[in-house]
């Protein structure tokens, strides 16, 4: 069975993947492809966020009672993050290289380590907490991601 | 257990910081050593001022940081959070601090009472944070490589702390006891079980996440740590029980391990998807090169008997690991720790009203790359004062402390840009 832990860190991979896109494009020189793979990417962390706040974190809080836990700090971290994609977006479109590239190191390591702390903490929490509403729970998840 | 839930915690600014701040100072003070002493200094590696230097190095720069990087990391990475982070910061800076002077003290100028109060310190202050952190590590259950490397690096720390406090009685109080043997275990300890299993158990999660690599393969990243580990405690038992063979057995296998992990990564790097090569990537590679470079060293030594008895060649295992290698890992991994820690806190300090600067304006990556051709060619200086030391040694030693001044420089630089732009963002707050 799917665990919530695999589905969700395959997903933060999804979204590394488009990340490297803008970055490869970037290196290349090539600006139009890297806005597009970028706002591709952000689309992709969008959808993600959207799914774990609307659907895994409630869920997870009504289950256990903890919602002034990991799933505020990880609320918080979601806006920092936003913050970062937004700036990033913006200095692309101003075509600084520079600018976004201090921007989009910033933005690697607080999406990382955001990222491992859901994946070795958070999430194997949920599959402890919420095995048994596990199936339909990611149905709905996958549901939200792909409707993005 | 379950890694515990409250990983909001990070601690302040300044706990990790003071570690950061002041360990390119002892690698300042080595370099200065090496060039009072001159070529003497590279006669053999048993000489005080060479004992003196490589502690300074290993102590003074390589655990200082280690310990206070950990402080850090070990909520992120296992959910361990560590009570009093200040305070305990305080305490395990001011003790390794003041033992570090004092051993390099006792060694350079065979001062007995240096020695033996240097090892209570370090021993004691080591014990104190073992028991901070410890209990709280080994209470989460293994989930990632990461976590069980933590697990086994500790315990490398808790050999290589109590053979170094044994060690270092022994010479002051002058107990008879197979000194070069088990200084040699010493060194695998400190160098393999415990510097090389927490640089293997960070990689796992740095060389992936700072530069978009592929993971480490689940199997290796998993088997690592305890195979190594196993290869220094049969080496360990071979030294108690006086067994030749093992010994070549189990340092011939632990080479060969680190020669994987180190390859490994070499390969993940080279699949890197981040749009340039950063001073982090270049110092890793070069940290890379020489780690290979001192593990076929130490291969050879221990396969060619002859080789073992010149003063040559464990002198370049020691240089090509600690310098070249653990060294440039070290300040590689600064280089994105700093300014991240230095945004994180601005960002928080701004409350999402005032924005925070992005990392390359808190450290440049210009000052950063220059600094690492420093230290690149302060490391290729050392290597040749080994085998013409009357040419080479003072040079060399003037370029290491370069490369350190200007480290210092790059860090102290970060903060003070940081403190100015915490003092922008309190303006702006106040003004909202």
């Amino acid at each position: 069975m799917t665990t919530i832990r695999n589905f969700m860190t395959e997903d933060h991979r999804h979204c590394d993947d488009l990340f490297a896109e803008a970055e490869q494009a970037i290196s290349k020189k090539n600006f139009d492809a890297a806005k597009a793979a970028f706002e591709h990417f952000r689309n992709a962390m969008l959808a993600h966020f959207n799914a774990e706040e609307k659907t895994l974190f409630p869920t997870f809080e009504a289950k256990t009672g903890m919602s002034m836990g990991p799933t505020q700090v990880m609320r918080m971290e979601h806006a920092q993050i936003r913050a970062l994609m937004d700036d990033a977006s913006a200095a692309l479109a101003e075509g600084n290289t520079d600018d976004y590239l201090g921007q989009a190191d910033t933005l690697v390591i607080m999406m990382q380590q955001h990222n491992m702390k859901e994946e070795n903490i958070l999430y194997p929490m949920c599959d402890q907490h919420l095995a048994g509403e596990t199936p339909e729970l990611l149905a709905h998840i996958e549901a939200e991601l792909s409707e993005a | 257990m379950q890694a515990l839930l409250s990983f909001d915690k990070a601690p302040p600014f300044a706990a990790p910081l003071r570690f950061f701040l002041t360990a390119p100072f002892f690698a300042l003070l080595a370099g200065l050593l090496l060039v009072w002493e001159g070529p003497s200094l590279l006669v053999s590696r048993w000489t005080p001022g060479t004992l003196a230097a490589t502690h300074l190095l290993t102590i003074g720069f390589m655990l200082q940081i280690m310990l206070g990087a950990l402080i850090q990391v070990l909520p992120v990475v296992a959910g361990v959070n560590i009570a009093h982070p200040l305070t305990v910061s305080r305490w395990l800076h001011g003790g390794l601090s003041i033992g570090t002077l004092l051993l390099a003290a006792g060694f350079q100028f065979g001062e007995p009472d240096a020695l033996a109060m240097a090892a209570i310190i370090l021993g004691l202050t080591i014990t104190g944070f073992l028991m901070v952190v410890a209990p709280p590590l080994f209470r989460v259950s293994s989930t990632s490589p990461t976590i069980r490397g933590l697990k086994f690096a500790m315990l490398g720390l808790v050999g290589t702390i109590a053979l170094g406090v044994v060690l270092a009685l022994a010479l002051a109080w002058g107990w008879s006891i197979p000194l070069l043997a088990l200084a040699d275990l010493h060194a695998a300890w400190g160098l393999g079980a415990w510097g090389g299993l927490l640089l293997a158990a960070m990689a796992y999660v740095v060389v992936p996440m700072f530069q978009l690599t592929p993971g480490y393969q689940a199997r290796l990243s998993w088997w690592f740590p305890v195979l190594f580990f196993a290869c220094v405690g049969f080496w360990s038992v071979a030294v108690l029980f006086e067994l030749p063979l093992l010994a070549i057995l189990a340092q011939v296998v632990a080479s060969l391990l680190g020669l994987t992990f180190c390859i490994v990564t070499l390969r993940l790097q080279s699949q890197r998807r981040r749009a340039r090569p950063d001073a982090t990537y270049r110092y890793w590679q070069l940290g890379l090169s020489c780690a290979i470079f001192a593990l076929f060293s130490a291969l050879t030594v221990t396969l060619w008997p002859a080789v073992k008895d010149s003063n040559e060649w464990p002198l370049l295992f020691g240089i090509l690991l600690i310098t070249g290698g653990f060294l440039s890992f070290i300040v590689g991994m600064l280089y994105k720790i700093v300014p991240f820690l230095a945004w994180l806190h601005l960002q928080n300090l701004g409350e999402s009203k005032v924005p925070a600067p992005a990392m390359n304006k808190i450290l440049a990556e210009a000052a950063m790359q220059k600094q690492m051709a420093c230290h690149g060619l302060a490391v290729v200086l050392v290597m040749g004062a080994v085998f013409a030391p009357e040419w080479l040694a003072r040079p060399a030693g003037f370029a290491f402390v370069v490369a350190n001044v200007f480290l210092i420089w790059n860090l102290a630089g970060a903060v003070h840009r940081y403190r100015q732009h915490a003092l922008l963002i309190a303006r702006k707050l106040a003004a909202l």
